[in-house]
């Protein structure tokens, strides 16, 4: 019995430990008990003074200690009410809302007829995750279609690049985001610089960028994502495998180089070849290279492009041991006896 | 005689009006005055050799004119120093166009993103229609060889109803005046429900006619749950330049069908997974994942998380998994670890395991400073073990 009961004490304290972890519940403050005041009949003016005719500058209406004891003459505490009733981050939002948007109350309370509800629609609710209204809301009338087709987003925002707030309702950077960004920015570029600076594409997609790859730069990040995150160094060989032409990307045929011939893992250094065994044998079908060029031929460019085709150029010429490279699917517009490449092999041809 | 004086005098009239109301629309919607920001990041790797500057700048001057800056000063050696953008932009402060020049990341529509010294112009119309050309040359690392010497091209888009977006464009880019690639792209994206939207992208060769790229993302949001379906096609010989050897050796894409779901299962608990079935080179793949992050508060500034990954494509065979744990301290300090093993099921002499694991101590002390430092410690194919110590100061300043 005793040992059951232990049992169930410690599962109660694990679940209630669990719960305050996983944020389920919440910890000292409470959202404040604004359903409470509205059944009550208190209207928002009472304690958001001036609210009503507020402008685009000014504090935020939060109502102080000395508002609260207007009616509450016996407060149960000698502390701060908002220490308690309201949560950090609804105030939080706010002075945020109040310091990188532009917005009047003012003009907007007569289109409302005074009914804030309207537009802070989570006043209702008993765990309101904000009481600032959503860009969705705004949207609810204001279609801003104009503006939106022309990026201008300096209407609202007062700069929004260094607002730096993710959106929530609208391009929404969720999910596997590293790999679907590409496509998503594809139609809307413009849409994504409203936001990031060059610095964004740069650190990534820039040429030689890895020592200040995002997340080499911000190592103590550890929750940024990054292609490049953790041992990537050492898996590198092994993604590109399985990913052949997503590195091509990013990075140009000869970004391999520089790294290789450092490391002494590249032709024409006195180094050691990174190719196996087998890697060109006559005996087995000119060996596993073909295939793995015809796989991913950049990684092969990345050392060998430009003065190194000569190697392959020896054997693979028109009428050389090395036969016809030319894989199924193999099309091309070129004058072979004219441009660049065919004219490497097919005007060597005798 | 007359006639020619009032006619000359009417045009400079004209003129200085014209002049007047370019100024006064320039200057009509006059925000308030955006401050210069500067950043500046120290880093210092005891693994040879050593030391990275970066200098980052941004300044609104007029409502009409920016300019951003990033540079690189100090070197090792797979990076020198470089100017990594320096880009100046000219733009309507209504939004009606703009003009983008110098050195940026250049991407926009099916063309794949590329760093260049060169310009970009673009028009839009209020009724949804947008115009770009750009034109310039790429950027190589120090003195490397260009894959090509020009790359001019454009993109036509338009919107509709706000619900979607249709582009076309075309690329091309030219090595000793000969074409070395001719590309024309088309891409999609669309809202159609709040709780739905697409998008994908497609680019064409018309040096060596096929696809070079396909990508495709649809993804539909219900409660708590995300769920996305995708595909992608890459051609790797033609997304070289075709004056390349190696651009002649065929088609054999890269093709990946998957999925992703994302559950947030508690307020503070994110799940993702993924898997996707590939096609390399003719050969079938599958690979899958699966995240978990657990949020210590509700800002996320402390956290914990785990990922474990399967790749089975032939020849790149693995099994990795990373955990990740931060946690902050009298709001300036972080301490964050992070643990990575990855176990190839074919060594080839090459180790078992490649164990990757970093240690980092952040303070942030305000005022724009931040200054860290790291231990990271690794075995890997090409090293039996290797121990680097990281650290890195920046200092961000707002000037008015």
């Amino acid at each position: 019995m005793r040992a059951r009961l232990t049992l169930i004490l410690t599962l109660t304290l694990v679940l209630a430990a669990c719960a305050g972890v996983l944020g389920i519940r919440r910890d000292a403050s409470h959202p404040f008990e604004h359903r409470a005041h509205v059944i009550k009949g208190v209207s928002c003016n009472e304690c958001h003074a001036g609210v009503a005719s507020a402008a685009d500058e000014g504090p935020v209406h939060f109502p102080e200690t000395a508002d609260c004891l207007r009616c509450h003459q016996k407060p149960h505490d000698t502390r701060r009410c908002d220490g308690c009733h309201g949560e950090s981050q609804v105030r939080g939002g706010a002075e945020l809302a109040r310091e990188t948007l532009r917005f009047r109350h003012d003009k907007h309370m007569p289109a409302v007829h005074g009914d804030c509800v309207r537009c802070h629609v989570e006043v209702a609710q008993s765990r309101p995750e904000a009481l600032r209204p959503t860009m969705a809301t705004c949207f609810g009338c204001h279609e801003h279609r104009d503006q939106w087709q022309v990026r201008a987003c300096n209407g609202c925002h007062v700069d929004i690049a260094a607002e730096a707030t993710p959106p929530a309702s609208h391009v929404v950077h969720d999910g596997d985001w590293l790999r679907e960004h590409g496509v998503r920015a594809a139609g809307a570029r413009d849409l994504c610089s409203s936001c990031h600076s060059e610095r964004s594409c740069a650190a990534c997609h820039g040429v030689g960028t890895t020592p200040g790859l995002p997340a080499r730069l911000a190592f103590d990040d550890v929750n940024l994502a990054g292609q490049h995150r953790a041992g990537f160094r050492s898996r590198h060989a092994v993604e590109a495998r399985a990913q052949p032409g997503l590195c091509t990307t990013c990075h140009s045929e000869s970004s391999c180089i520089q790294c290789h011939q450092a490391s002494n893992v590249a032709s024409g250094t006195a180094s050691r070849s990174p190719h196996p065994l087998g890697w060109i044998s006559p005996m087995r079908g000119g060996g596993d290279h073909g295939r793995a060029a015809r796989i991913d031929p950049s990684s092969c460019a990345g050392c060998h492009g430009g003065a190194g085709e000569q190697l392959c150029i020896d054997c693979h010429r028109v009428g050389g041991p090395g036969g016809n490279p030319h894989g199924p699917g193999f099309r091309s517009t070129k004058d072979k006896s004219r441009d660049v490449p065919c004219r490497a092999c097919h005007g060597l041809a005798p | 005689m007359v006639c020619k004086t009032v006619a000359k005098r009417a045009t400079r009239y004209s003129l200085r009006a014209l002049a007047f109301a370019v100024i006064g629309y320039m200057t009509e919607s006059v925000a308030t005055a955006q401050p210069l920001r500067l950043r500046a990041d120290a880093l210092a790797e005891t693994s040879a050799p050593t030391g990275l500057v970066v200098l980052e700048g941004k300044d609104q001057v007029r409502p009409w004119f920016d300019v951003e800056g990033l540079v690189w000063a100090g070197a090792r050696t797979d990076a020198a120093g470089d100017v990594l953008a320096l880009a100046l932009r000219l733009h309507d402060p209504h939004g009606r166009g703009e003009l983008r020049a110098g050195r940026f990341v250049l991407a926009t529509g099916a063309v794949r993103p590329l760093q260049i010294d060169g310009a970009r112009a673009l028009g839009r119309t209020s009724f949804g229609t947008t115009a770009e050309f750009f034109g310039g040359a790429p950027v190589v690392p120090r003195f490397g060889s260009l894959p090509y010497e020009w790359i001019v091209g454009g993109r036509v888009a338009q919107t509709i109803v706000s619900r979607a977006t249709m582009g076309l464009s075309y690329v091309q880019r030219r090595s000793h005046m000969e074409l070395a690639d001719e590309e024309v792209g088309a891409d999609l994206a669309a809202i159609a429900v709040p709780w739905l939207d697409l998008a994908s992208t497609a680019a064409y060769d018309l040096t060596s006619p096929g696809i070079t790229m396909g990508l495709a993302s649809i993804a539909a949001r219900y409660k708590n749950w995300r769920f996305e379906l995708f595909t992608s096609h890459r051609s790797p010989g033609r997304m070289l330049p075709a004056t390349s050897l190696f651009s002649v050796l065929g088609d054999f894409p890269s093709e990946n069908f998957g999925t992703t779901v994302r559950w947030q299962a508690a307020p503070r608990l994110d799940l993702l997974g993924g898997a996707a079935a590939q096609i390399v080179g003719g050969e079938p793949g599958a690979n899958a994942w699966l995240r978990a992050l657990l949020r210590l508060d509700d800002r996320g500034t402390s956290s914990l998380g785990l990922e474990i990954r399967r790749e089975d494509v032939v020849g790149a065979q693995w099994t990795g998994a990373r955990g990740i744990a931060s946690r902050t301290f009298a709001h300036v300090w972080r301490f964050s670890t992070e643990i990575e093993i990855v176990l190839p099921d074919t060594p080839n002499g090459r180790g078992i395991a490649w164990p990757w694991g970093l240690m980092a101590l952040a303070w942030r002390p305000g005022k724009g400073w931040e200054a860290a430092s790291a231990v990271e410690a690794s075995a890997s194919p090409e090293r039996r073990y290797q121990l680097t110590a990281l650290l890195r100061l920046s200092k961000t300043m707002v000037l008015p």
